[in-house]
């Protein structure tokens, strides 16, 4: 055996337990990255087996080599450019032998050298199978490790396998006949149906695929199924606003903690503010929604994992594709809820084009945690918070309110670009319902650890760059405006005012004098008929690096020390008065106008990002800031005229 | 006939896919053409329907239903 190192790929069908045994071979020497030219993502990693580095490539699951959907193409595409070095382990369903082997026969037709891992032993046994398997190896002419890659039975044997392997000349049908698909694959289901038969003994019933339509019978019903799946959504939503506050808590405290600490390792003076103010800020408000974003995905792995998932995208599939989505953009949906540019990733499930795209430009519609802290401080202006409307507390039906409003909005939006868009490819619904299994929790823990690292990396990158931007927009100003502010406050200091105020209020001042200030008090008269004042532009400006920053710019405005006091911000914008009237400017009118706002603007960046990556087009972000800027003005127009 | 003439629990034997792509489609996903399929159950509103042959188990439209013809 030689010492090189030895590449593998894993294919398969999907729901076969292929990245549970890819986690089971790799653990924890894995990256995710991304195929070239698209954005399906490839996950690599490795392993040493008897001093032999072997690499492993996982390929998206797919059924044939006649690709049904950008996944597939993928991993069909990705094959056909292996190399005899390059050793393929087909990874199959022992218990749904026929259809899995149909992949296999047409891989070992393209003349790949194959090992076959049968997976799911344990469940073969359980429904009273028996597959021969020296037989079947003959048969195929293929080395066959039966696995269990859930308890990572089998895996070193399989890594032997691997290590000691030898290629082989070998095929399965004459090419002649692959003139036409549907032919071909008939020609081989009927030699596989030969080997299966000769190969398997059936002793009983498939228990776990009955039980299966049995508790079908209950989810997919039609009182039961929905009562059901709105039962679960109302527990991930208490679970992600109410578990995730602990850990949230912590980093926010965690992150002054740095801060002030950073603030009193450097020298003042320009590095140390953008260091605290500008980097550490941007990071502190990314690195805040991890654990709602961890929760979140724990729940839809788990969803998922189950089998659950594939039953709501049928219950749903009737109704959302009267609005141009498909039944699987309701997990996308849902994620929304915590954040887009997960979301907006998820929907890489969705085959048509069309229907991926609408899921992706309405998707930020829906509110997302970071609305929260934005809702929160403005809904307490007009609603005080023991204000009740019989049994239900005021501020909690308002903030469900903007949800529903954010919600009935995107499909709304979604309908509308269903008659815009057009597209002749054909919109189907074609779904495999796996059979129910319990989740398999390192897969849980893996998914997490992979969504969270590239909401971090990828969202992160963007957000950083805004925050220094941002930073240096309200940190200078043209001319030597900032110089006679400060001199101005080196006097005053002198006059005995108390140092902490007269520091918020030079920051005030300066802020006011900056680029930032600058910027918004040129698009104050576009604001004004919206019953926004300069403060609030300057703030609907820094939003665009994340909304949740609304809170930290009018900390800053209205010269609040504490950033974190939101009780003493919430008094002095209750104090705010309009420059021109001298009336109070937070009234019910603008508060709503600037709610709305919120619910609607395309103030995120990241997202942005991240949508020009998914749809490899800049139109589709510019036509989402448009249209989302829109909507936000004159919903925002027609509510502060209604009520002023 | 065609599978969205039956009604729940209602099977036949698959007789010719008339669309090619939906054809190489579900032939991959395990409904081979001359074996049972069974039409499990119709969602609340009516579509899409939950189809099953040995043991492969997947969800189609009525639209694609209407492509695959078959023999009671």
């Amino acid at each position: 055996m030689s010492s090189a190192a030895k590449n593998i790929v894993l294919i398969g069908n999907p729901n076969t337990g292929k990245s549970t045994l890819f986690n089971a071979l790799t653990g924890l020497n894995q990256k995710i990255g991304n195929f070239p030219g698209v954005t399906v993502d490839k996950k690599t990693g490795s392993y040493t087996f008897k001093n032999n580095k072997v690499s492993v490539v996982d390929l998206p699951g797919t059924y044939s080599l006649n690709p049904n959907s950008e996944d597939e193409r993928v991993a069909k595409k990705y094959l056909e450019s292996t190399t005899k070095n390059d050793l393929i382990v087909v990874v199959a369903d022992a218990t749904n032998l026929k259809r899995n082997l149909l992949l296999f026969t047409q891989i070992i037709d393209k003349g790949k050298q194959v090992i076959l891992a049968l997976n799911m032993m344990d469940l073969l046994e359980k429904n009273r199978q028996e597959i021969d398997l020296n037989k079947l190896s003959k048969l195929l002419n293929c080395p066959i490790i039966p696995i269990n890659a859930r308890i990572e039975k089998g895996v070193d044997e399989l890594k032997y396998a691997i290590h000691s392997f030898k290629p082989k000349e070998h095929s399965f049908i004459d090419k002649k006949y692959s003139a036409n698909v549907v032919d071909e694959t008939m020609l081989r289901f009927n030699k596989i149906n030969q080997i299966v038969n000769e190969c398997t003994t059936k002793n009983g019933e498939n228990k776990s695929y009955l039980l299966t339509k049995k508790i079908d019978n209950i989810i997919t019903h039609k009182v039961y199924g929905y009562l059901t799946f709105f039962a679960l959504l109302f527990f991930i939503f208490q679970a992600i606003f109410s578990w995730a506050s602990y850990p949230m808590d912590l980093i926010d405290s965690g992150f002054i903690f740095l801060c002030d600490y950073v603030n009193h390792l450097l020298p003042e003076g320009m590095l140390n503010d953008l260091i605290v103010n500008g980097i550490l800020a941007g990071l502190g408000g990314i690195v805040i929604f991890v654990p709602q974003i961890a929760i979140l995905f724990a729940f839809i792995t788990i969803l998922e994992d189950t089998g659950y998932m594939a039953r709501v995208s049928f219950l749903m599939d009737r109704i959302l594709r009267q609005f141009g989505l498909n039944g699987k953009s309701v997990i996308p949906l849902l994620s929304s809820t915590a954040c887009a540019i997960p979301a907006i990733m998820g929907a890489r499930t969705i085959a048509n084009y069309k229907e991926r795209l609408i899921t992706i430009m309405v998707a930020p519609l829906i509110s997302c945690s970071a609305r929260i802290p934005v809702y929160t401080i403005l809904i307490a202006l007009v609603v005080s918070e023991d204000e009740a409307y019989g049994i239900f507390n005021l501020q909690g039906l308002l903030v469900m309110g903007l949800y529903l409003l954010g919600f009935a909005t995107a499909l709304l939006s979604a309908w509308v670009m269903k008659l815009i868009i057009k597209s002749k490819e054909k919109s189907t619904f074609t779904l495999e319902m796996p059979i129910y299994r319990a989740p398999r929790w390192k897969n849980v823990g893996f998914e997490i650890i992979s969504k969270v690292k590239i909401f971090l990396f990828d969202a992160g990158k963007v957000i950083i760059a805004i925050s220094i931007i941002l930073w240096v927009l309200s940190s200078y100003g043209p001319g030597n405006s900032f110089q006679e502010i400060e001199l101005k406050y080196s006097v005053a200091d002198l006059n005995d005012v108390s140092n902490v105020e007269a520091q918020s209020m030079m920051a005030a001042e300066k802020l006011e004098a900056s680029y930032a200030g600058i910027i918004g008090k040129t698009i104050e008269p576009a604001i004004k008929p919206l019953g926004f004042d300069w403060k609030i532009g300057i703030s609907l400006v820094t939003s665009f690096a994340a909304r949740e920053v609304f809170v930290g710019t009018m900390a800053t405005l209205y010269s609040v020390g504490d950033e974190d006091n939101t009780k003493s911000i919430r008094e002095k914008m209750m104090a705010a008065t309009n420059r021109e009237t001298g009336e109070k400017l937070y009234t019910k009118a603008t508060t709503f106008s600037l709610l709305l706002f919120y619910v609607f603007a395309m103030q995120c960046m990241a997202t942005l990002a991240i949508v020009y990556r998914e749809t490899n087009s800049i139109k589709w972000p510019i036509i989402q800031v448009i249209y989302m800027g829109a909507l936000a003005y004159f919903s925002s127009l027609l509510v502060y005229t209604i009520f002023s | 006939m065609t599978l969205n003439q039956l009604t729940e629990t209602q099977a036949g034997v698959i007789k010719q896919i008339n669309d090619e792509s939906l054809a190489i489609q579900l032939l991959a996903m395990g409904f081979i053409l001359g074996e049972e399929i069974k039409v499990e159950r119709i969602a609340p509103l009516g579509d899409p329907i939950l189809i099953t042959s040995g043991t492969n188990y997947i969800s189609i439209r009525k639209s694609d239903a209407q492509q695959i013809e078959i023999k009671l």
